[in-house]
């Protein structure tokens, strides 16, 4: 019963089908080389980084060696200080998220393509938002740093800089997206400019709007917590510090801080974000 | 040969399958027939071992497939080749591939890993392909053939298995007439000519009248009915049709009532003509 | 069926004037319900404004000193060009073309061999933490905490233990990206796993696949599309964080921009950040082509 097939056949089959036995050479070339490509480049990387077995065994022992040092994490008595540390850091990716959205409106319907329909502002102001998100928010912070001075004031402004072009270009997007039959209807009904964008516009670019800039402030929380490194105040501050003086089990104590709070901050978030497009569905 | 001994199946409190024996000698093509949630893909998935029974016991050439696990598990599920409603393809992959799923069963992890494939396996599936006339296809991706095309695929993954035991599940239920009069006739085929055992699901009895040796009828979860063809009289049919409900069931009737029901219960109504 | 026969239950029972007083009732609860809630989001926001206000040392005339402050110094960056003696002006500019270059090619390399390790990790980590593909709770669980603990932990952190542990240069700053890669990319991967068709999984377990050979054959033919995708998208964030990484010791052209901060080389801070900005342009661009492509070719072929 069972089935059964000749060499004959096989080599019947493998004459009148002959891809299905092997594929075609520049197709099997083509995915080869591709493959190579990769474990090349990957190859040359490694090489480049001067990665070795060796370094990674030397550094195995001197990582366990800092595990060893980071048990049992410890306050080292400045449990408050460092809780104070973590409010300024949150103090900053709060003010900072919010300057950048606030600014942000007026820019994002400046880049709306539906309300200035000039191709050309539109192309070059797109240009303007892409170019600026080159920049890691850690360098805006240290050139902030270098300009108005150490502390967390300069942690807002390079959140609200490194921030407010991604933003207008969401926010843009948002408006681009919108519902043509509300502002019809609004209009339709005898609304003025303004009217027609609290009324037709606003409600259905708001919800998204929050929802890009609490999903910001989540991810601001995290990039808030290492600004200190540079000087611009918060937890990274402290963290930095430890780390510099080989303090390893008051460094742990701190990155565990971190992850508590980014855990709090990140369920929150999320329930509000849920809430809004929960009322926002609920509602149409 | 195939034997269940009052095999039992709950999912929570529902029992979809109560205390079922049945017999199946080898080269028999067994159609079980029952409404939507009879218990009929439940009793399927218990032999293949796609779920494991409450209790009772499943038995096959005198040996029980209840307790078997990793490497002998699954040379038994490739042993009994299954055959969904849905063909379960991988859309992504080109047909010879989905074909030579088929011999996973009895390889080795790594070659898989590569998709590498003996010259002997691919000449098997390209065999396979050639019997049921897909072989111009073979090296097309799976989602690009239409229902019928993707079925007969199935049911080459099936035949390289080297299956003692074909099962399908509703393997005409998504198909237009045509094509499951196709279908229908492969696996009618396959029985007469290989002496497979193909145990087949089917919604509709005049699919089941016309191309299977003996009829099952299950209704909630029970066996109602094991017979010939001949011996489903139409108190019979009210039996494992009716239900509950005890509406009247007339036989000339049957796929336009297999149709209601399907429109109540699941998917899209199909309605299978017969092939004589 | 269930629901008309509850309202038609009731309908004789009311009148119309008590249906229309019964409406404006459940609108006024509704409508003071979202009062309330309004009110209680607005007192939470306004807390939170003041108290960051407090914290962050943040103020009106702290502004109007220190935006002007702001903009002199990016202003004093940028470098004296002339058209009459343009290209010595930008070669002047440009001085150290040469070493950028080179130190941005060891960027994009940190950001790429980060990558592609991090996403290997990932690529292993992400099965057994997709709820659809393991039945063991505890494998499970302990995945998903794993994925977790890598990508929340910052990248920065992870590179300051991986220099003191393996001393200064790329070879850190790249361990700490494809840490922190791996745990990313594994969430996202292990989403588009639990969102594939079960179907084909059903398939190949009925022909008696192992679960590797389900994972390779069922799984990752649906998902690849996907993975790279992701792929892409994450090298494109790992090339602005390794231009970052440099201020630790961890490698990369952020090195040299650190230093240009810090010794007031005006005009060198500007050069390196305009290179960076050109650099970080062409990768988005050429990555989302790649990924319009392919996710395009998902859309034509498939469905």
């Amino acid at each position: 019963m069972t089935l059964t097939i000749t060499h004959g056949e096989i080599a019947r089959l493998r004459r009148s089908n002959p891809e299905i036995f092997r594929r075609p050479l520049a197709e099997r070339l083509r995915e080869w080389g591709l493959w190579l490509g990769f474990a090349a480049l990957l190859a040359f990387g490694l090489w480049w980084i001067d990665a070795s077995p060796l370094r990674i065994w030397n550094g195995l022992s001197k990582l366990g060696f800092l595990v060893v040092l980071m048990i049992p994490p410890t306050d080292g008595g400045a449990f408050l200080g460092y809780c104070y540390a973590m409010l300024e850091t949150l103090a900053m990716a709060f003010l900072g998220t919010l300057i950048a959205a606030v600014l942000a409106v007026p820019l994002g319907f400046l880049g709306a393509k539906n309300l200035v329909p000039n191709r050309l502002f539109h192309f070059g102001l797109r240009r303007v938002f892409d170019t600026f998100r080159g920049i890691d928010g850690l360098v805006w912070a240290l050139i902030f740093v270098s300009a108005v001075g150490l502390g967390p004031f300069a942690g807002v402004l390079a959140i609200a800089v490194g921030d407010l072009m991604v933003f207008s270009k969401l926010f843009a997007e948002a408006i681009e997206n919108v519902d043509r039959k509300p502002i019809e209807g609004v209009r339709a009904a005898g609304g003025s400019g303004i009217q027609t964008m609290r009324l037709g516009v606003f409600p259905q670019v708001f919800p998204v709007m929050m929802s890009h800039v609490l999903y910001f402030f989540e991810s601001n929380v995290r990039s808030a917590t290492i600004l200190g490194i540079v000087g611009a105040g918060g937890i990274g501050l402290a963290l930095s510090d430890r780390i510099r003086i080989n303090n390893w089990d008051e460094a742990a104590f701190i990155i565990v801080m971190i992850l508590v709070t980014v855990a709090v901050i990140d369920n929150l978030s999320r329930r509000i974000r849920m809430r809004i497009i929960n009322a926002d569905t609920g509602r149409k | 040969m195939l034997e269940i001994r009052s095999a039992t199946k709950s999912f929570g409190d529902v029992l979809a399958v109560d205390q079922v024996s049945l017999r199946v000698e080898p080269g028999q093509m067994v159609g079980v027939i029952g409404r939507s949630g009879a218990g009929k893909s439940s009793l399927l998935r218990l032999v293949n071992r796609l779920v494991s029974a409450t209790s009772g016991d499943i038995l096959f050439e005198g040996r029980s497939i209840s307790g078997l696990s990793g490497q002998d598990l699954r040379a038994w599920r490739a042993r009994c080749a299954m055959i969904f409603q849905q063909f379960n393809l991988v859309n992504r992959l080109d047909v010879i591939t989905n074909v030579l799923i088929g011999r996973i069963g009895t390889a080795g992890t790594l070659p898989v890993m590569f998709k590498h494939f003996s010259t002997h396996e691919r000449g098997m599936a390209a065999a396979a392909l050639d019997r049921l006339d897909l072989l111009p296809q073979a090296l097309q991706r799976a989602d690009t053939l239409s229902g019928g095309q993707q079925q007969r695929v199935a049911i080459a993954r099936a035949l390289i298995q080297n299956p003692k035991l074909i099962l399908a599940d509703e393997p005409i239920a998504s198909l237009d007439p045509r094509n499951a009069r196709l279908v229908m006739e492969a696996l009618r085929t396959i029985n007469k000519e290989d002496r497979m055992t193909v145990i087949c699901n089917l919604h509709t009895l005049d699919a089941a009248r016309a191309y299977c040796d003996r009829i099952v009828g299950m209704a909630q979860g029970r066996l109602v009915f094991d017979g010939a063809p001949e011996a489903l009289t139409p108190a019979v049919i009210q039996e494992i049709y009716g239900g509950a409900d005890d509406e009247t069931v007339d036989e000339s009737l049957t796929s336009t009532i297999v149709a209601r029901h399907r429109v109540a219960g699941t998917a899209e109504p199909r309605v299978v003509q017969s092939a004589h | 069926m269930t629901m008309r026969a509850e309202t038609a239950g009731k309908l004789p029972a009311s009148t119309h004037s008590e249906r229309i007083s019964a409406f404006e009732e459940h609108y006024r609860s509704a409508r003071n319900l979202k009062r309330l809630w309004t009110t209680l989001y607005g007192a939470l926001f306004l807390a939170a404004l003041v108290g960051s206000i407090l914290v962050s040392d943040f103020s009106i005339t702290g502004l109007l000193i220190g935006l002007p402050k702001a903009w002199n110094y990016i202003a004093g960056t940028l470098p004296s060009l002339s058209l009459s003696n343009f290209w010595a002006d930008l070669a002047d500019w440009y001085w150290g073309i040469n070493y950028w270059l080179r130190l941005l090619v060891e960027t994009i390399l940190m950001g790429f061999v980060g990558t592609a390790l991090g996403g290997i990790v990932a690529l292993f980590l992400c099965f057994p933490a997709s709820r659809n593909l393991i039945d063991n709770t505890a494998i499970y669980f302990v995945s998903r905490r794993l994925l977790e603990f890598f990508r929340t932990v910052p990248e920065l952190v992870f590179a300051l233990i991986f220099v003191f542990a393996l001393g200064l240069g790329p070879f850190a700053g790249v361990l700490a990206i494809a840490v922190h890669t791996a745990g990313s990319l594994g969430k996202l991967f292990a989403e588009v796993n639990e969102n594939i068709d079960p179907r084909p999984i059903e398939g190949v377990r009925a022909a008696g696949g192992s679960w590797a050979m389900i994972m390779r054959l069922a799984v990752v033919p649906q998902a690849l599309p996907n993975y790279a995708s992701y792929g892409l998208l994450r090298f494109e964030i790992n090339v602005r964080g390794a231009s970052a990484l440099g201020i630790v010791g961890a490698g990369g052209i952020g090195q040299d921009l650190y230093v240009a901060i810090r010794q007031f080389e005006y005009t060198d801070i500007s050069a390196i950040m305009l290179l960076l900005i050109a650099t970080t342009a062409i990768i988005d661009i050429t990555c989302e082509t790649i990924r319009h492509r392919l996710i395009g070719q998902d859309l034509t072929t498939g469905h």
